[in-house]
């Protein structure tokens, strides 16, 4: 998960995003944010996030950003 | 049929009447039914079209269905059985099934959106480059007609056909409904595009009638006719005549023609969404709103998910997140991060930019089959590529210079600076398609001062300057004020929900006048303008 956060705060510097529940509602991460975490996140964990991927559930917490994550890694 | 004539009018209110008097179950049929007859009549050639797009979707749709279900119970049922590899290549099997049939169905429908649309274009193209090579030229001065509505009802089906490849809807198994959902005639000709659960779901609830919903529909469908037709049609020749003969205006006859045009665009374009969307709720309807009071925005992309939102979403969707993930944005991306020494910019911001340009290319050929409209998207995609490159820049400068980023005067100057750049790339677009130079044009708005003496020569017309026209003109003026009066107050309320707290004595009167102004002035400034300027794409 700190890997994650590295990433996170590496785009948007100074968001708690730890302790946020709606990151795409409170728009925290913007659509150009979100395709830099997506290439950020693919080479890190070395994994595919697919455009079906991207819709708010997988993003609003960093807890559900994780769970793709694993779900990802399995397949 | 014109959406501004009487036999519209007695079109969409025999439908209202037809409609609530059927059950609640089959109301939707009635709409298909209108839909269809509003088709035949705009051009019944075009009917088979439409139906083959209905037609394909439907089937390959429901052919991708059955190919998920036949994974979903194979894997179950073999769930101990196969390997992981197995059931790996199992789903890789099925997937590339599906994605055959998805393949064929774009390919069948763009490929008729591109002969109707682009082949005068291309074939010109083509015999731009035989010219140079001394080679004889193709055939290029046939004539169809384009079916109505192309472009949106491609893009909706289209989208439609990828949600249900991605698994994220549940194609819909009646083959008629499929073809209301394809050729609902509110937004047939201009949008909304709208995504299949969000528009499947209103058009086939049981919408029960209700007078909030009638009354609030009608007075919306009013104010959509009155920005149409006392606002956009009556600035049109104005704007037509002082953006197609710049050369003998002064600049700031230049400069308010640019300003009108893009006002003018703004009444004609949400004036048509006001009307179909203030019809279909009267219907218990609601579509996809495609208008957020866009001349507030703060920047361009901002300015872009303000105007035509569902366009918008549509591209965000379907090809901006889809090229921005994918493999061959990503390698692309390495190479470049290899080349430039293993810069990490590169990643942040390569699949960005590559993902815009391929958007913005879209946007501006889908506008129009010209070298003038895809100039215009690239513009586009320079203004928003390098705010996406300079923002932490622009950031750090703007903290420097202790200028909050909530301070009023700044927002009004972010504001001002977005029309400014938008109005530039708009008119520039639409000289050029007059024959003009948009540089000349706006050289002209820099440089000429002189001075108009009459108001003819301040806002000149090619059309009649009587009286009537004079009046119209000043009623357009007010109603460009009522915009922003209306737009300042949206921005706490909704228009409506103010209008409605008034008693219903002073309610009517105000309805009675808009709807004479309508007939006394707008019928008049209609027949020179009559079909919306979105209709053309």
């Amino acid at each position: 998960m700190n890997k994650l956060i590295e990433i996170l705060n590496a785009i948007r510097p100074g968001v708690d995003f730890v302790n946020a529940s709606n990151i795409i509602g409170d728009k925290l991460l913007d659509s150009l944010s979100i395709i830099q975490l997506v290439s950020k996140i693919d080479a890190e964990f070395d994994i595919e996030i697919p455009v079906t991927e991207l819709i708010p559930q997988n993003f609003n917490t960093v807890q559900a950003m994780m769970d793709m994550i694993s779900r990802l890694e399995e397949e | 049929m014109s959406i501004t004539s009487l036999s519209f009018i007695l079109f969409t209110f025999g439908l209202l009447i037809v409609y609530y008097l059927l059950p609640m179950s089959k109301r939707w049929i009635a709409l298909l039914v209108a839909s269809i007859a509003f088709y035949l009549i705009g051009g019944p050639a075009s009917i088979i079209y439409i139906s083959v797009t209905a037609i394909s979707v439907y089937l390959a749709t429901n052919a991708m269905k059955r190919l998920s279900d036949e994974r979903k119970a194979f894997l179950k049922a073999n769930k101990t059985v196969l390997s992981k590899e197995e059931k790996n290549n199992y789903k890789n099997a099925n997937k590339k099934k599906r994605k055959t049939i998805l393949v064929c169905t774009l390919v069948l429908n763009f490929g008729f959106l591109i002969v109707f649309k682009y082949s005068h274009f291309l074939i010109t193209q083509v015999n731009t480059l035989l010219s140079v090579l001394h080679c004889g030229q193709i055939y290029n001065s046939f004539s169809w007609i384009i079916p109505l509505g192309i472009s949106y009802y491609t893009l909706q089906a289209t989208g439609y056909a990828v949600d249900v490849y991605w698994e994220k809807v549940v194609p819909e198994r009646n083959p008629l409904k499929v073809m209301l959902f394809v050729s609902f005639f509110p937004q047939i000709t201009q949008g909304p595009i709208s995504e299949y659960e969000v528009i499947h779901n209103e058009l086939f609830a049981e919408h029960q009638f209700t007078y909030e919903n009638f009354s609030r529909g009608f007075q919306r469908m009013l104010w959509g006719y009155f920005k149409k037709m006392v606002i956009a049609d009556v600035l049109s020749p104005y704007v037509t005549t002082i953006l197609g003969g710049y050369k003998t205006y002064s600049g700031i006859t230049c400069l308010i023609g640019a300003v009108l045009y893009m006002l003018q665009m703004y009444a004609d374009f949400s004036g048509y969404m006001d009307i179909m969307c203030g019809y279909c709720e009267m219907l218990g309807i609601h579509l996809t709103e495609n208008f957020d009071r866009p001349f507030f925005s703060k920047s361009v992309s901002e300015f872009w998910r303000r105007w035509h939102i569902t366009l918008g979403a549509w591209l965000r969707k379907y090809i901006y997140y889809t090229v921005a993930v994918s493999k061959w944005n990503q390698r692309i991306t390495n190479k470049i991060q290899k080349i430039s020494g293993d810069k990490s910019w590169v990643s942040s911001y390569v699949p960005i930019t590559i993902a815009l340009v391929c958007v913005w290319s879209f946007i501006g050929l889908w506008h129009d089959a010209s070298w003038v409209y895809l100039k215009w998207g690239l513009w586009n995609a320079v203004f928003i590529i390098s705010s996406v490159w300079m923002q932490t820049k622009y950031d750090k400068w703007r903290e420097k210079m202790h200028i909050s980023s909530q301070n009023r005067l700044f927002r009004t100057f972010q504001v001002a600076r977005t029309f400014t750049i938008i109005t530039v790339l708009e008119v520039v677009a639409a000289v050029e398609v007059l024959h003009g130079s948009g540089a000349e044009y706006f050289y002209r708005v820099l440089t000429d001062h002189s001075v108009p003496n009459t108001l003819n020569q301040l806002l000149p017309t090619n059309g009649s300057d009587s009286n009537t026209t004079r009046i119209s003109l000043m009623l357009a003026i007010f109603g460009l004020v009522l915009m922003l009066v209306f737009s300042l107050i949206q921005r706490k309320r909704r228009i409506r929900d103010c209008f409605n707290n008034v008693p219903v004595l002073v309610r009517i009167p105000v309805m009675v006048v808009v709807v004479l102004i309508i007939a006394l002035f707008g019928v008049q400034a209609s027949w020179g303008v009559g079909a919306f300027m979105y209709a053309n794409f």
